[in-house]
């Protein structure tokens, strides 16, 4: 959609609409205020400063259609976000916008009240008024475009689970014939549709640890249920023997996740916190080689949650560029470049497709430790820039 | 300060039915946990004085070089992971602002945040009060390769520092493309400070080593007694001092004749980290630690003098004819008349981390820093004779290394750590 503002628009009359002073310091306007100084500006460019006590615009109202906004800080040592909110949604932000810094977004806005968010300041809200008649341009409908990701998000949960009960079976199958080579090779191939959707797994309470936990959870490896207990017997024991109880369990783990998962509505906040949580379990446990400890393709799950964080945050990208394209810009690049690190260790010959864990220096898990982290900070503010959407 | 002023608008807190009272308490110097922000006062009104613990942060020089040496250190070396400069400019930048709201005691951002993001400020040191921080930042050589494309913005007393007779330097605990110097009074003030940069600059800069000091071992004020470092001596005696505006603007400010102007006011930070063999040097006897120093351990004393503070004679002689102060030992070496007069100024911390894995011996010793003027003329050729030379040789070994450009202070909110530069 185009964000340039018409110049058609811009003709219109100003004084047509009640307009409000840009330094009022109390939200709770009046619709009479008028304007002590003649509008002088583009009514298509709101010139915001960023100041200490309150952000101020340049102009007391602005005209409905395209509006870019031109946001500077000029001293505010505490502030660095800019946001224009409809009630509580946030419609348009900049971040990163430390004293001396400026940048700009656009929005298409219809007549209406609205507020300048500045967080931290003395003043943080400030009325922000659009007069004029309501724009031919569609508004952003920023909400649409979150729940589509939404079930976007569901039918991917849905597919993965799919694929986990699937590859469990020849797991099973394999642990019961006793073809340790077929085994593992099931196991490498099951795993990561697990791995890609652990946190929703993790909010039906008891299912997560009876399918992944480990040693490090408390338990003696042999008292184990789950994936580990049969990479222990599988690698470290060299053994399928015990293991036919355990991989049936397993089956049945699996498929009692698939009823609970089946028919979930997410909320846009829940992915959000679903995309961190993944990389933080990169973080916790794959990237320090704790996760496979005994077969040692920490690699493969470290992939996997790294697909897992990708895919929500993919769905939630096309509504959260509207609300910030840098921020959607920063967190994709940053993926991307995580995405191609990883690559640098794929392996063809390994039956997980990425080198053990075991192959890796210590200047590789830094680096991936450092790109995790790259792409988790950012990720951490969406959830609070979609939640009331 | 105790009620906030009503809100204006909707909460946005109250929206997202978290209930935060509207009275918070807060700490002396406005700090306090959970303060509505609404009720104090903005950073660009004029306050009260500054309270005794606040180091003002704009300024000429930049604070933490000719700064009274506060108790503890929290250093840290960052190196760029990218090459988009905007980004570095905008790390620089939020480091400029939250450094400026950390040196007054205050939080980096609002404490009242959305609950469903990660909070502004890291919170360790909230309550805590400034605690006389400063933070000093500076630019590594390497900052200067073709990455950013800065190359002709590096200054030549910038010149990598040349392998020294002795070194035996970690890459890990060395060099860096950026560095950050906090001090305080507080210890978790100064961390607080590396913390909160480094997640600021997550993405675009990473740490590539960190060095936390527990004690100060230099005085850099006339109204500071000199501390003792792990070996037991006061070292650093005649250290230039705060007072000494000529001999500061002599020997550590940059002046006009640097070949970049936007180092001009700035200053050069060498930082080593220098092991000692603690285990060897306690069992060494006292009148050779002495000899050593060629200073008395009880009084700091020279050993050609009753007190700390009397002139070092450095010709003086013993019935025998021997020299008094022996020719390598430490005082001789390192003072001013062994090198044309050059000074630098000292400002070291005791650091300690634990024990080292494989012998079991402590590692502990001095985080040894000095500011100067030009490093070429300054630390270069003094550590090149103590290297070669130094009696106390035999009990320390040089572990890590690190050169900065550190640029000129602060003008005011706006300005941010080598603006300039990019300019």
């Amino acid at each position: 959609m185009s964000l340039r503002r018409s110049r058609l628009m811009s003709t219109l009359s100003l004084g047509a609409a009640a307009a409000v002073l840009a330094g009022c310091s109390s939200g709770a306007s009046t619709s009479d205020e008028r304007p002590t100084s003649s509008p002088a500006g583009d009514p298509h460019t709101a010139t915001v400063t960023i100041t200490s006590n309150k952000c101020v615009a340049d102009r007391a109202s602005y005209e409905a259609g395209g509006i870019t906004f031109k946001v500077s800080n000029k001293d505010a040592t505490g502030i660095t976000e800019f946001e224009l909110l409809d009630g509580e949604r946030i419609l348009g932000e900049k971040e990163n916008l430390p004293p001396g810094f400026a940048g700009s977004f656009s929005l298409n806005l219809n007549p209406g009240r609205y507020e300048m968010y500045c967080p931290g300041a003395t003043t943080p809200r400030v009325p922000f008024t659009v007069t004029g008649t309501a724009t031919s341009v569609p508004v952003t409908d920023t909400k649409a475009l979150l729940n589509q990701g939404t079930a976007s998000y569901g039918a991917y949960i849905e597919a993965q689970i799919w694929f986990l009960v699937t590859n469990v079976q020849p797991l099973v199958a394999a642990v019961k014939s006793g073809d340790l080579a077929a085994a593992k090779a099931a196991y490498a191939k099951a795993r990561p549709y697990y791995e890609r959707i652990e946190p929703v797994a993790e909010s039906f309470q008891d299912l997560d640890p009876a399918i992944d936990a480990r040693a490090d959870d408390g338990l003696a490896p042999t008292k184990l249920t789950g994936f580990h207990r049969i990479e222990y017997g599988l690698w470290s024991v060299g053994s399928g023997a015990g293991l036919a109880p355990v991989a049936d369990k397993l089956a049945s783990d699996v498929g009692k996740l698939q009823k609970l998962a089946t028919g979930l509505h997410y909320q846009p906040a829940e992915l959000a916190n679903g995309a961190v949580g993944l990389l933080d379990e990169v973080s916790k446990s794959k990237v320090t080689g704790e996760e496979e400890r005994y077969s040692h393709i920490d690699l493969l799950d470290f992939q996997a949650n790294v697909e897992g964080s990708e895919q929500a945050f993919a769905n939630l990208e096309p509504g959260l560029a509207k609300i910030d394209s840098t921020l959607t810009d920063t967190i994709s690049t940053r993926f991307a470049a995580l995405d191609s690190l990883l690559d640098k260790y794929r392996d063809k010959t390994q039956p997980s497709g990425f080198v053990l864990y075991t192959a890796l220096s210590r200047a590789d898990v830094t680096a991936l430790a450092r790109s995790v982290q790259a792409v988790a900070e950012p990720l951490s503010r969406v959830a609070s820039k979609v939640v009331n959407v | 300060m105790t009620e906030a002023t009503p809100r204006s608008g909707p909460s946005r807190r109250r929206f997202l039915g978290v209930a935060l009272g509207a009275a918070g308490v807060a700490a002396a110097g406005g700090a306090g946990f959970g303060v509505a922000r609404a009720t104090e006062p903005s950073a660009t009104e004029p306050t009260a004085p500054a309270p005794s613990d606040q180091v003002p942060f704009y300024g000429e020089h930049q604070a933490g070089i000719a700064t009274p040496a506060q108790d503890r250190l929290a250093f840290a070396a960052f190196d760029i992971t990218t090459t988009d400069v905007h980004a570095v400019q905008t790390v620089l930048g939020s480091w400029a602002a939250a450094a400026a709201r950390m040196t007054a005691g205050e939080a980096i951002g609002p404490t009242e945040t959305a609950p469903q993001a990660p909070p502004a400020d890291t919170g360790e040191a909230f309550g805590l009060g400034p605690a006389q921080l400063t933070i000093t930042v500076g630019f590594g050589p390497s900052f200067f390769d073709d990455r950013l494309g800065l190359a002709r913005k590096r200054p030549a007393a910038l010149a990598d520092l040349p392998t020294f007779p002795g070194d035996a330097l970690d890459p890990d605990r060395s060099h860096g493309d950026l560095c950050v110097q906090a001090c305080a009074n507080d210890p978790q003030v100064a961390f607080h400070v590396i913390r909160n940069f480094a997640r600021i600059g997550r993405g675009t800069v990473a740490m590539r080593w960190s060095q936390l000091g527990f004690g100060r071992t230099s005085s850099t004020s006339t109204s500071q007694e000199t501390p003792r470092n792990l070996m037991g001596f006061k070292d650093g005696t005649n250290n230039l001092k705060a007072e000494d505006t000529a001999e500061l603007n002599q020997f550590v400010w940059v002046g006009n004749e640097t070949d970049q102007p936007w180092m001009k006011g700035g200053s050069y930070l060498v930082a080593r980290r220098v092991r000692m063999l603690i285990e060897s040097w306690d069992a060494d006897h006292l009148a050779d630690q002495e000899t050593i120093f060629g200073r008395r351990k009880d009084t700091g004393a020279p050993l050609t003098g009753r007190s700390e503070f009397d002139v070092v004679d450095l010709s003086a002689q013993a019935p025998d004819g021997s020299l008094v102060i022996e020719t390598d030992a430490h005082i001789r070496l390192a003072a001013p008349s062994s090198h044309g007069g050059q000074r630098i100024l000292r400002r070291g911390y005791s650091y300690t981390d634990g024990t080292d894995p494989q012998t079991g011996q402590l590692d502990a010793g001095l985080f040894f820093i000095a500011f100067q003027k030009d490093p070429r003329a300054q630390f270069v050729p003094i550590q090149r004779m103590l290297g070669q030379h130094d009696l106390l040789n035999e009990y320390i070994k040089h572990v890590g290394s690190a050169l900065f450009a550190v640029p000129p202070g602060l003008s005011e909110a706006g300005d941010w750590f080598g603006k300039s530069l990019f300019g």
